[in-house]
């Protein structure tokens, strides 16, 4: 009886672990996405700075 | 586990650091003297000579090509890493008490303590990484005073300019690098001093040592505090392993108190937690004194430990460390 307590306990930890395990690696796909959109929207940006001279620079041209 | 003790300093270890590689160690202390060490066997390289007080803090490029500074001394230096030489150096009423990189090496955080009627103030300098590095401006390119709880711990946080600050109260905030503004805190982080502060690699979380006995693991964005670490001891520093789902905690009694307190507080070992389970799986013996300072190399393949004995020994992971998996085959993200 003992025995088959002790692993339903591990039997509970195992799945708590697994638990804590799945919240972490949700978050942190969670996160790594939200950084990529971060850094391509400061990506894109910079890029459209660069358009809106190379622009400019064509209407001087003109 | 083969550590490697290196002898240098005659005080005890203020701050220790990484390079990006992971092959140069540099190390500082209240001796004055700020070395520089071979990861790998423990060799000393050099010293980089010139503080006249306690160094408090270092910080390396990513470049491994300038060391900045801080000390007791009330400057902040800018050193050549390679040749040893003083490249620049800002003077201030109060002492340096945390330096930090910025992620693309272009500016230094620091943070001047407040004393003798000077407030705490945090400055941030743009580096000048032209020529031969010593045509630096005097003048910072922002300065803010924090009201409040003193700051004791600066870094940039996981987007450009903003700071990420540890204070004396437990308080841990975001503050705009440019207006000074409060944008985001978290009172309550910690019941007493914070002491260290360091980033993911991605800096989308760190983690926080404190006099409180607990390590917290915060999300940078939003300062939610993720994870927990509760021992029995002052923690005086916390780092994230690489490529392992552990985190790192040193500290211990100060001599003055391990008088009035039970044999297993005075206890100065680097405790091994599980990142995720918020559980210790091991313990590394080894200093005479609290550890003060630790440092996971950025290839997560050995740890650093500085100590109030003034030691600093280097633990080279051996092959069971990457082996072993103490809570079964999960997966778990970086």
């Amino acid at each position: 009886e003992d025995a088959a307590e002790e692993s339903n306990i591990s039997a509970e930890l195992i799945a708590h672990r697994k638990r804590l395990v799945d919240e972490w690696n949700a978050w942190r796909t969670r996160v790594k996405a939200e950084m990529a959109e971060e850094q391509n929207r400061l990506g894109k940006k910079v890029e459209s700075e660069a358009d809106k001279q190379g622009e400019e620079e064509k209407e001087e041209i003109e | 586990m083969r550590p490697i003790l290196l002898q240098g300093h005659e005080r005890s270890l203020t701050q220790i650091k990484f390079n990006r590689e992971g092959d140069l160690l540099f190390s500082c202390s209240k001796d004055h003297i700020i070395n520089v060490w071979f990861a790998h066997n423990g060799e000393r390289l050099g010293t980089y000579d010139g503080h006249n007080g306690t160094v408090w803090t270092i910080d390396v490029d990513s470049e491994s090509r300038f060391l900045v500074s801080g000390s007791a001394d009330n400057t902040l230096r800018l050193w050549s890493v390679q040749t040893g030489k003083c490249l620049y150096r800002w003077e201030f009423p109060t002492a340096v008490k945390r330096v930090a990189w910025s992620e693309d090496d272009s500016q230094v955080v620091c943070i001047t303590e407040q004393r003798m009627g000077y407030q705490c103030a945090v400055r941030i300098f743009d580096i000048d990484r032209e020529g031969d590095g010593t045509n630096q401006s005097k003048e910072p390119s922002s300065i803010f005073y924090p009201i409040g709880s003193k700051a004791t711990l600066c870094s940039f946080a996981h987007v450009p300019n903003l700071i990420l600050m540890g204070h004396e109260s437990g308080k841990v905030a975001l503050f705009d690098a440019k207006t000074g503004d409060e944008v985001l805190n978290n009172e309550r982080a910690h019941m007493d001093v914070v002491t260290d502060l360091q980033l993911s690699p991605d800096r989308s979380y760190f983690i926080t040592s404190s006099k409180d006995k607990t390590a917290r693991l915060h999300e940078t964005k939003t300062l939610t505090v993720l994870k927990t670490y509760t021992t029995e001891t002052p923690l005086n520093s916390a780092a994230i392993a690489p490529g392992k789902p552990y985190v790192l905690l040193g500290g211990g009694q100060d001599a003055m108190s391990v008088t009035t307190t039970s044999l297993r507080q005075g206890k100065f070992e680097t405790r091994f937690w599980h990142k995720i389970f918020e559980e210790e799986v091991g313990r590394v013996k080894g200093h005479f004194g609290p550890v003060n300072t630790i440092a996971v190399s950025p290839k997560g393949d050995c740890y650093a430990s500085g100590g109030e004995d003034g030691f600093v020994r280097v633990h080279h992971f051996d092959e069971s460390y990457f082996r072993a998996k103490p809570y079964g085959d999960l997966e778990i993200e970086e």
